[in-house]
């Protein structure tokens, strides 16, 4: 009975909070954009002349394929994180792809076209060296994997294994790559550095060894793109010290050691430091190599060779050029190669392999980015043309992971900005007034405004409101103009010029930092990139912060965004300055940062230009400003005293706290010590800076009222026992105040481990953890309470708080592994809180922060049943409506990100991982707005229909009283 | 005491009136009209504020103040007989916020505040009652414990802000005093 009396009062509140979109609401103000990554293997479908397909595999273990004519996904596989899902080579033949993923854990082969697995083979253990196809007259039949010390054989159609075959002498001898020429053999090449290359070959009938022989090479370090097999079996190998190349044919028994041959007697050389790169192309797996091949010098420096009689001749020498690629269309192998035109543009040519001559018309002018960075990857598309031309198509990747897709004579088909697949931080800012509307603010927000006068006033009264008028007149020859034109071609185009606030504030601009160090600008109504801007000579692995130091509020002054980019192995840090709408680096003279930076803090002070102040406190606890006025400088002065920094090093588990100094120094003043040996230090957290609290406190069912602990220094500490024994894990959190270093709370969760997703706001933290004894995932939540009566009600200080906090703790089941956990956030804090669950399935569920709750009762009373309190169940429901993108799901999500909008009702959410989703949630659904059917045509006829009647009806009773006034 | 004799004046007049419209005299026997009317009353001309009809006596009598009394009592007392009745009233329409009770409680509060807004015209209604001032105050704590009744049952039915949770939306978030940042080493 009881049980039945839960369940109700479930599905009850249940009906309250059921939140997903309508059909027809799909689309309307969600978008989701997908992305791969940055490429590493690219083929294209030459299977037949009409086929579209692109295969990429990528760094973030994604396999997808596609449309070459639009660059949209035809499919994508998303793999494992990690080297378990590591795409190690990429080979097509056919309709078939074979992938070797996890360093040679698995073989798979995938239909193109719709992207099926057509079968999966596991490999034996070993570090996957190569991968080849392998053809036997004219058909190629197998595919050979090479592994440290074995090599195997598989069928191509099914996978199966034909043979594997330790290789020899494998703990001296380092295989690296595998060649097959179509004649029934299978070449392994190792290298012993500094000694001898060995060269095995097998029968690829049975896997018997035919040959093996161990050539001399004294100066050979690595096999791999210093060699390489061109011409029925010749293998190339290029030097650097001795600038030579080296040739030994592979099927004679006599030649013993190489064959060098002096670069000078080519009149090259090869650019010192710079080692030098073979390429050469075998169009056809069961067909010997070209015996044409290019030689990169120097960065910029590439040569066509051949071999020839023997003889090493030089076809074509491109100098500069930057990328050459071969490609291959039927019978006919071309090359194309990118060489500078001027500051801003590269010209791709295309030049017959054979011969070294370039084809007539046959330019594509590639206009690089002037925000973006250089190519680097050139992948080439050829194909014969109806006249039997040779026609092509390329696409470059940059630095910046662009990728762009371009056809003669230079029009770009479409690009694609892969640095999003890598979002590592963002914000989202509002979007400046319109023009006029920054006019009307202008006149009166200005300073020197008030010492005008009354005339010059009155002048710029007037013209303002010209302008107004004008913009009035042009928005209504607009409207007059696009309705005469067809509704298709009306299109809402998003450009920077046209961008303004609208009248909710729900379109904002979010700037994404990506890793690669590309910024982007994207209007998050529509998903358009409105500016991206790449940062060059960013290491791969620095960490960034994204600091909004000046909004769109203070109009003549831009808004200014400050990135500190902070390099892991110097650790120094930069500051980047920008307008976060138009994207433009800021003219404002950056304080050097000659020491490491160790924190932020974003001061609520703002110095004339109203730009908020940012503190930098260094490792010798010194703390640099910017911007540095002497106003701020005074200011800081006053302020000295109540400006505290916590510092938290994990790997010494400290927790520090530092108080300002009137000379920019810091005074120590707390330290915790969490050891090391027992603990350590995962995460800490404090409240976000932007977040409100519209009631103070919580009222209970007998009215009376449970004031919230509102501490907005209070951090949440989160640490995991170095003991990872299932029975011994324990996860902690602790409840430090920021300003005293006071332990307010602190709590042990037993048996559990990491990873521990947590949200801290309000008075509230929540945190996941996995249960590793019932081995299940599970959600905790914390709630802090002052008590009946509020100890300070008009100012909040750390310093003097002798009572402290009830804490109130609540656990539950949540039957789902999970990503990343947000708290969704609103202008004003009235609409109540959601959770956002970013899901592995790539779901994002919005859980009612009411399920969360640790006063839920377990016993239904009178009076919980009056504060709408839902009964205890330790089962969090998950239900199918709760998921605020329905099927646009998010591969891998990272990161949500919440932002208030100009509506209380309406919060917009971003979550970004391998792809980037952006949606408007409604916690308390939308109670400010009228509902998108909301009738306006019944409403306002009722309404003019009963405003004519009173005025008839009044007009007959005058007309009545005065008939009878005659009579 | 003014009224009959006003009352004959018009009921002559009335029947002038009702003889004929209007008349022309163009004789200056201006005496004989006069003198015909006058002359159906009487020959001597009447001084002003004579009232040919006798006039009655209006000395009070005992019996009278008695009633006069009895009626200013229940004037007094009218608001205290409503209390039983409202208290059932009360008990019926429960503590649920809905209409009707909201209704109810409005009515009860609303007559008893009228009453005392009308509290002159009352006095003025009472005031030929020797006991004026004893029946005024009955009468004001009539109305008095009527709108306690009123507030009594707003309070029962849990309308009064008389809880803190009532003033929770209007505590303003406290100001912090201390601005403190940070967070792990980057």
């Amino acid at each position: 009975m009881a049980w039945l009396v839960v369940r109700l009062a479930i599905s009850v509140s249940l009906f309250y909070t059921a939140s997903a979109v309508f059909e027809d609401q799909v689309g309307k103000f969600d978008w989701r954009q997908q992305f791969i990554g940055k490429v590493r293997f690219a083929l294209f479908d030459t299977h037949s002349q009409a086929s579209k397909k692109l295969l990429v595999a990528t760094d973030k273990n994604v396999f997808a394929s596609l449309n070459s004519r639009t660059g949209d996904l035809f499919w994508r596989h998303v793999d494992k994180t990690g080297p378990e899902g590591h795409i190690d080579a990429l080979l097509m033949y056919g309709q078939d792809a074979v992938v070797v993923a996890g360093n040679g854990r698995l073989l798979r082969s995938w239909e193109t076209t719709v992207g099926g697995l057509k079968w999966e083979t596991v490999l034996d253990t070993g570090s996957f060296q190569a991968a080849a196809l392998v053809g036997v007259q004219d058909f190629v039949k197998y595919v050979a994997v090479l592994k440290k010390s074995a090599i195997s054989l598989h069928d191509l159609s099914s996978g199966s294994q034909i043979w594997v075959e330790n290789l020899p002498d494998s703990d001296t001898v380092q295989y690296q790559t595998i060649y097959s020429g179509g004649n029934g053999l299978v070449f392994v090449f190792g290298v012993v550095p500094n000694s001898h290359i060995v060269i095995v070959e097998y029968k690829i009938e049975d896997g018997e060894i035919m040959n093996k022989k161990s050539v001399e090479a004294a100066w050979m370090s690595s096999l791999e793109s210093s060699c390489t097999v061109i011409s029925s079996g010749i293998l190339l190998c290029v030097d650097q010290i001795t600038q030579s190349l080296y040739t030994l044919l592979l099927q004679s028994a006599e030649q013993t050691e190489m064959r060098q041959i002096h670069l000078q007697t080519l009149d090259l050389e090869v650019a010192s430091g710079f080692q030098p790169v073979l390429t050469s192309t075998q169009p056809n797996p069961a067909q010997p190599p070209l015996s044409e091949f290019f030689l990169q010098l120097s960065p910029d420096h590439h040569i066509l060779l051949q071999l020839k009689d023997g003889l090493i001749v030089p076809l074509r020498d491109f100098n500069p050029s930057y990328l050459a690629a071969f490609a291959t269309s039927g019978e006919r192998t071309v090359a194309a190669v990118m060489s500078p035109k001027n500051d801003t543009a590269c010209s791709i040519n295309l030049f017959s392999a054979d011969t070294g001559r370039r084809h007539l018309d046959t330019t594509i002018i590639y206009h690089m980015d002037p925000n973006g960075g250089k190519p680097n990857r050139l992948y080439v598309h050829a194909f014969l043309k109806k006249d039997d031309s040779v026609g092509y198509r390329v696409m470059v990747q940059t630095e910046d992971l662009t990728l762009t897709f371009l056809q003669q004579p230079g029009r770009v088909v479409w690009m694609r900005e892969e640095a999003l697949a890598d979002v590592v931080t963002m914000e989202m800012i509002d979007l400046p007034f319109t023009g006029t509307q920054a006019e009307l603010e202008g006149e009166f927000g200005k300073k020197a405004a008030i010492q005008d006068g009354l005339l010059p006033m009155v002048l710029k009264r007037l013209s303002s409101q010209f302008i107004l008028l004008q913009a009035w007149l042009a928005h209504l020859w607009k409207l007059f103009y696009d309705a005469r034109k067809p509704r298709s071609s009306v299109k809402n185009e998003v450009n920077i010029d046209t961008l303004s606030r609208d009248e909710f504030n729900l379109q904002k601009m979010m700037v994404m930092v990506t890793a690669s160090g590309k910024l982007f600008g994207i209007d998050s109504k529509s998903g358009t990139i409105l500016w991206k801007q790449y940062l060059e000579n960013i290491e791969p692995n620095s960490v960034f912060k994204l600091i909004v130091q000046r909004t769109t509020a203070h109009f003549p002054h831009p808004p200014q965004c400050t990135l500190l980019i902070k390099n892991k192995d110097t650790g120094l840090g930069n500051l980047y300055v920008f307008n976060p709408i138009f994207g433009k680096k800021s003219q404002i003279s950056v304080p050097a940062l000659p020491r490491p930076v160790l924190q932020t803090l974003l001061l609520p002070v703002i110095d004339q230009d109203y730009a908020k102040v940012l503190l930098l406190i260094d490792d010798q606890y010194k703390v640099t400003t910017f911007p540095s006025t002497k106003n701020i400088l005074q200011q800081l002065q006053d302020t000295a005293s109540s400006i505290f920094f916590y510092l938290v090093d994990s790997s010494q588990g400290k927790l520090s706290g530092f108080r300002l100094r009137k000379d920019l120094s810091t005074e120590l003043i707390w330290e915790v010590v969490i050891p090391t040996e027992v603990q350590k230090i995962v995460a800490v957290k404090g409240k976000r800076a932007n977040e409100h609290v519209h009631s103070q406190g919580r009222v209970m069912g007998d009215r009376s009222v449970l004031y919230k602990y509102l501490n907005p220094n209070l951090l949440a500490v989160i640490t995991e026992s170095t003991d990872t024994h299932h029975e011994r894990s324990f996860v902690g959190i602790f409840l430090i105040d920021g300003v005293t270093g006071r332990i307010v709370h602190e709590a042990v969760q037993r048996k559990a481990k990491g990873p521990v997703h947590f949200v801290h706001s309000e008075n509230w933290v929540v945190y996941v953890y996995w249960n590793s004894k019932f081995r299940r995932n599970e959600f905790s939540v914390l709630e802090l309470f002052e008590g009946a009566e509020l100890y300070n009600s008009t100012v909040f200080s750390s310093l003097d708080r002798p009572h402290p906090p009830q804490v109130l703790q609540q656990s539950y089941i949540f039957p789902a592994p999970i990503s990343t956990l947000e708290a969704t956030l609103t202008e004003k804090g009235i609409t109540s809180r959601h959770l956002l669950v970013g899901l592995p399935s790539g779901n994002i569920l919005s859980l009612p922060k009411m399920f969360l709750d640790p006063r839920r009762p377990e016993v239904v009373s009178e009076q919980s049943r009056e504060e709408n309190l839902i009964p205890y169940a330790p089962e969090m429901p998950i239900r199918d409506e709760w998921f605020i993108n329905y099927n646009q799901t998010v591969s891998r999500v990272r990161g949500i990100h919440t932002a208030p909008s100009g509506l209380e009702s309406t919060c917009l959410v971003v979550a970004y991982g391998l792809d980037i989703y952006q949606t408007r949630v409604f916690p308390s659904k939308q109670f400010d707005v009228l509902k998108d059917d909301y009738d306006y045509v019944l409403i306002s006829s009722v309404l003019f229909g009963l405003f004519f009647a009173t005025m008839i009806s009044k007009r007959l009773a005058e007309v009545k009283l005065l008939n009878r006034a005659w009579r | 005491m003014t009224a009959p004799g006003g009352g004959a004046l018009a009921t002559r007049g009335g029947a002038t009136v009702r003889r004929m419209k209007w008349s022309l005299e163009l004789s200056l026997g201006n005496s004989r009209s006069r003198g015909d009317r006058q002359s159906k009353d009487g020959d001597v001309m009447y001084p002003v504020g004579y009232s040919d009809k006798p006039v009655p006596d209006t000395s009070v009598q005992e019996a009278d103040r008695n009633l006069v009394e009895k009626r200013c009592w229940d004037v007094a007392l009218g608001p205290l007989k409503q209390i039983p009745m409202n208290l059932f009233i009360m008990y019926m329409s429960g503590n649920t916020i809905s209409i009707f009770p909201i209704m109810m409680v409005c009515m009860m509060a609303w007559r008893p505040i009228q009453a005392l807004m009308s509290m002159s015209a009352t006095f003025k209604l009472l005031e030929s009652s020797s006991q004026q001032w004893l029946q005024g105050l009955v009468y004001l704590i009539g109305n008095l414990l009527g709108s306690a009744l009123a507030v009594y049952k707003c309070q029962s039915m849990g309308l009064l802000p008389t809880h803190s949770s009532d003033w929770l939306a209007f505590i303003e978030p406290p100001q912090r005093l201390e601005i403190m940042g940070g967070g792990m080493v980057m």
